[in-house]
This record gives C-alpha cells, sequence and structure tokens, in this order.
C-alpha cells in the first residue's frame, strides 16, 4: 500500500444553516487518479476549496503529504497544484505575463512557463491576452498554471467543463500522460464517464457526507451494477451454456448479442467453457455504468 | 525578495485595467484646461488682487503664476481626488474576488498576510503616482506655462512667499495631501475586502467621504463637537504647509487621527482577508 498523499479528517463547513460537509474522512494515496464524485451541491467543491484552503473548516484537518493545511498551510500546499472550476484569469495581459505572476510567487523559472505552455499546446498563443482565448485555451492555461510548481499532487475540479468533446478527450489523455509521469491526480467531476475512464480510487460524497471511499475495482466492478457483454454464436446455445454456470447470476439476450452478470474474474473461464461447447466468440465487452452506480448510491438514501 | 516580487504582480495587475489610467487621464485633460483658463484670465485676476492690496503693498511682476495657480487647483481639486484614488483601491482585492482569480492566486504556498500587505503597498504605490501626477500636471506644468514668482496665500492675513520657499511649501503640501488621500484609499481598500465587486466598495467609500465632509464643514454645534475626530476634517491639512509660521503641533495631531483611522482601517481589512471565505 502507497503512503496517503492526502487525508481528510472529520471535514465540517456550514454556510449559515446550511450544513455543506458534514464529518467527511477519506484518504488519497500517492499516485492514484482519485475521482471525487457527487451530485450538484453535495459538497464537493466546498471540500476541494477547504484542501486548498480557500474556505477554512469549522471542524476536522486536511494533511497533505503529512502536513496538516490547518497548521502548516504553506508546506502542506508547497507540491500541490490546483484548477478549479472554470480557469480564471487576469485577462487583459497575456497568458504568457498570466503564468509569470504566477511563478513570482514560487519563485519558479521562466524556462518552467515555456515547459507548462508547449505541454497544454499554447506556445503560440501565449504572447495574447487572456481575453482573446477560448474556453478551451483557457482550460489549456488553467492546467498549465497548475503545472508551474511541478506538483507532486494535482486536483482538478470540474476540469471539462464547458468543453466540447474534443477538449474533453485531451484533457482525459492529459490526466493520463501527468498520472504516467507519477503525479496523483484528485479530479472532481459530475461526468461520471469520464471519471470511469480515467480513475483508480474514488470517493463519492451527498449532503455533504461521505457514501462510499476505495478502488474503483473494490467499490464498482463487484457490484451487481457490473455486466458483460457477450458477442457469440449461435445466441441461443451460448445462453443455455452460461446459464448452467454457477458463477452467472444472469443471462440477458440483447439484440445480438448477450448481457451477463458475473464476476471479472471469471470471464476467462466462461470464455473457455463457451469455446469448450462449441460457441463462437467474437468479443467480450465489460459493461458496466459507473452512473448507474453513482444514482443507486446518491438516490437510495444512503446518505 | 517575495515582497517585491509580490508587489510587482500587483501592480502589473492594478495597470492592466483601463480603470487605472481615468484618474491619470482625467488630470492630464482637467489641469492644462484649467491652467488655460487661468492665464487667460490671469490679467483680469492681477488686476482685482492690485486692486485689493494697492493701499498696502506696491506689486511688481506678476501674482498670478505657476505657484498661485497650482494653489487654486489644489482647493478646487481635494474634493474629487479621493474619487480617483477610490477607482482602483476599491478594486484591488473585489475586483480579484468577482474575477475568481483569487482561485488561482490564493491556492499558492504564500499566506494571505503577504498578499494582502503586497495588495496594500501597491494601493499605496499608485496613490503616489497619482499624487505625484497631480503635482507635475499642476506646479510643473503652471510654473512653465505662467511662470513662477512670489506666492499670495490669504490667510489670516496676507502672506507672500518667495519662490524658493514656495517649492518647498508645495512639497510640503502634496506630501500631507497624499497622507490624506492614503487614509481614503485605505478606507475603500477595507470595503474592498468585504465583497466581490469593485463598484461597491467606491459608492461606499465615497459615501463616506461625502458624508464626513458635509459634517465636517457645517457650522452646526453638534456637528462641530465631532468634526475634530473625523478624518475627512484634516482633508485640508495640506493648506497649513503654507502658514507662518507652519502649525506643526495641529499639523502632527491631524496625522495623528489620521494615523489612528488608516490603522482601524487596514486593521479590519486584515481581521477580514485573512478569515474570508473564498466562494466565487
Amino acid at each position: 500500500m502507497s503512503e496517503p498523499i492526502l487525508q481528510i479528517q472529520e471535514l465540517s463547513k456550514s454556510f449559515r444553516k446550511r450544513v455543506a460537509v458534514d464529518h467527511l474522512s477519506f484518504s488519497v494515496q500517492s499516485g492514484e487518479v482519485f475521482g471525487f464524485l457527487g451530485p450538484n451541491g453535495a459538497g464537493k467543491s466546498t471540500t476541494i476549496r477547504m484542501i486548498l484552503s480557500l474556505i477554512k473548516p469549522e471542524h476536522g484537518d486536511i494533511n497533505i503529504f503529512g502536513k496538516s493545511v490547518r497548521s502548516l498551510r504553506n508546506k502542506a500546499l508547497h507540491g500541490v497544484g490546483a484548477l478549479i472550476e472554470d480557469a480564471d484569469f487576469y485577462e487583459n495581459i497575456t497568458a504568457q505575463r498570466n503564468l509569470e505572476i504566477l511563478a513570482r510567487l514560487q519563485n519558479i523559472s521562466s524556462k518552467r512557463i515555456d515547459e507548462v505552455l508547449e505541454l497544454v499546446e499554447l506556445s503560440d498563443r501565449a504572447q495574447d491576452k487572456v481575453k482573446s482565448y477560448s474556453h478551451g485555451m483557457k482550460q489549456r492555461l488553467g492546467i498549465a498554471q497548475a503545472l508551474l510548481n511541478e506538483p507532486k499532487l494535482l486536483i482538478l475540479d470540474e476540469p471539462t467543463t464547458g468543453l466540447d468533446p474534443r477538449g474533453m478527450k485531451e484533457i482525459r489523455e492529459l490526466v493520463r500522460q501527468l498520472s504516467g509521469e507519477g503525479i496523483t491526480i484528485f479530479l472532481s467531476s459530475h461526468l461520471l464517464h469520464e471519471v470511469e475512464q480515467v480513475c483508480t480510487s474514488l470517493a463519492i460524497i451527498n449532503r455533504g457526507k461521505l457514501i462510499k471511499s476505495g478502488s474503483l475495482d473494490e467499490l464498482f466492478y463487484k457490484t451487481d451494477l457490473f455486466t458483460t457483454e457477450f458477442h457469440v454464436s449461435p445466441l441461443e446455445k451460448a445462453k443455455q451454456v452460461l446459464s448452467n454456470q454457477s458463477q452467472v447470476e444472469e443471462v440477458i439476450v440483447a439484440d445480438s448479442s448477450l448481457k451477463v452478470k458475473a464476476p471479472t474474474d471469471q470471464l476467462g473461464l466462461l470464455n473457455r467453457t463457451l469455446v469448450e461447447n462449441g460457441v463462437e466468440v467474437t468479443a467480450i465487452i465489460p459493461r458496466a455504468s459507473l452512473e448507474d452506480y453513482f444514482l443507486s448510491l446518491t438516490e437510495s438514501g444512503e446518505s | 525578495m517575495l515582497f517585491l516580487r509580490l508587489t510587482h504582480n500587483e501592480l502589473i495587475k492594478i495597470f492592466s485595467k483601463w480603470r487605472s489610467y481615468i484618474g491619470f487621464a482625467a488630470l492630464a485633460i482637467l489641469m492644462p484646461l484649467i491652467i488655460w483658463g487661468i492665464s487667460k484670465g490671469g490679467s483680469g485676476m492681477q488686476q482685482q488682487v492690485e486692486r485689493q492690496l494697492s493701499d498696502s503693498f506696491f506689486i511688481v511682476g506678476s501674482l498670478v503664476n505657476g505657484f498661485l495657480a497650482t494653489h487654486l487647483v489644489m482647493n478646487f481639486l481635494w474634493i474629487h481626488i479621493p474619487f480617483l484614488v477610490a477607482l482602483v483601491a476599491g478594486d484591488v482585492v473585489a475586483g480579484e474576488g468577482g474575477a475568481g482569480t483569487f482561485r488561482i492566486y490564493l491556492t499558492r504556498p504564500i499566506s494571505r498576510t503577504r498578499i494582502l500587505n503586497t495588495k496594500l503597498a501597491a494601493t499605496a504605490i499608485y496613490t503616489i503616482l497619482l499624487i505625484i501626477f497631480f503635482a507635475l500636471m499642476s506646479l510643473g506644468l503652471g510654473r512653465i506655462w505662467l511662470g513662477g514668482g512670489d506666492l499670495l496665500i490669504m490667510h489670516n492675513g496676507i502672506l507672500l512667499l518667495p519662490e524658493s520657499a514656495a517649492w518647498a511649501r508645495f512639497g510640503l503640501a502634496f506630501l500631507f495631501a497624499t497622507g490624506t488621500m492614503l487614509v481614503v484609499a485605505a478606507l475603500t481598500f477595507m470595503f474592498s475586502t468585504m465583497v466581490n465587486n469593485g463598484i461597491g466598495p467606491i459608492i461606499g467609500a465615497m459615501a463616506i467621504v461625502i458624508i464626513g465632509l458635509a459634517i465636517s464643514n457645517i457650522p452646526i454645534s453638534i456637528f462641530e463637537q465631532i468634526q475634530p475626530y473625523l478624518f475627512t476634517s484634516y482633508f485640508d491639512i495640506w493648506q497649513q504647509a503654507f502658514y507662518d509660521p507652519i502649525p506643526w503641533g495641529e499639523i502632527g495631531k491631524g496625522f495623528l487621527l489620521l494615523g489612528i483611522y488608516l490603522a482601524g482601517f487596514l486593521g479590519v481589512s486584515y481581521a477580514i482577508f485573512l478569515r474570508k471565505d473564498i466562494t466565487s
């Protein structure tokens, strides 16, 4: 087990009488891509702002790299980069100048500014004023500013909001690339398929409380919402074979394929059984919907 | 040095906004206009002064010169300059809150105290630059356009200051004026830490300045009792630089009170900003 890079302990915050975050606790391990999910108003942004000390918690503590944000704020945030919701910059100055302003806060070299602009493919527009940027370009610049200090923990709050499919894909690929470089990523998003594609662990909150947290595999692939699509021929024979297997909970014929509810670690065995029974298997596609899982948790009253 | 680097940041932010040039543009337009007006009506003004003083003085040379013009301009404009100061000071903190840039600026490993220190320093620098520009456009331009000479001051009689003394007195007057404008800047800055739009602090600060000036100048006994305790009562403290002798004791008391107001406004600013939740 790797070291926890971020630990949230009994965190609470209210705005007047409304409880935004209620005794929330979870941890993020080093190297993870951690998805932070919850419906609108669940307390995700408040939690992230407390992590980054934009909002002061009423109760509880946050430790980053083992240092308390309450008592050692600057040390705790030293290796953290963040993009919170829309990337808002100083509009009347150039992207380069914006990054210089932020770089001056941590004495970061101009070489690093060039590197991050290159990474987000904005080098050729670096001398343009930010007010001339599209939303997608601003989000990319937002990622660039978050990477300026070569963070070990990157916090992204709804980084793909308002982006077109291409922009979303670019951000997703960037997240994978950064994760591959060893950066721990804390990703808050309401786009569940996005989280599903890039995250290794997640926490789901609702009404400020933690509902579930753990690895995606533990939480999700072992639920009864996980199904596997088998493209087989002949269909009826395959259904009969699979229905007789004790590991298989349910087999449904859907169009020209079968939807099979079975543990993921049994898929190889099921494939072999089908082939041995003369069934031609052309594809086995895990079909799981994090959306279904998310809705089942947030609407079931577990909160 | 971190403080200088961060102050540099704040100055870039201030001067990247067009509103920061309004004060300079207004003075650049207004000053030549006023000085041109004085130059055109100068001979009439000279005759009027000569008529009033001919019984007691034998006047040689022009009394309507750059110094007198600057003194007149300072009298006209000290009510308006606070607005130009507030225009920028009101936006320094609130503007960032409204624009959402605190989300990238305050998440860095730099304390809010340090950031507020540099915002305050940049606001003070802006205020000082505006006063310097005012001085250049009034005293500098006036001296070039209308020439030099003795400065005529009417206060408890008539005082004629020679040109050599006038420079020093104007230096003091602008210094004192800078002090009062820094209090206005601090007041606006305080309001700026309370809200997330740059207009509210300007309106709030100007409302207080206008009400304060009214109370400071209305000769009603109940107001007269509180006048010594209002910072607006010291807006004209710069005029004391031209008295003879200079009333240092009175000026000191005035600045002590202005200092208390300044410390109070800044204390409230820090208390609010350090506890403020950034939700925008």
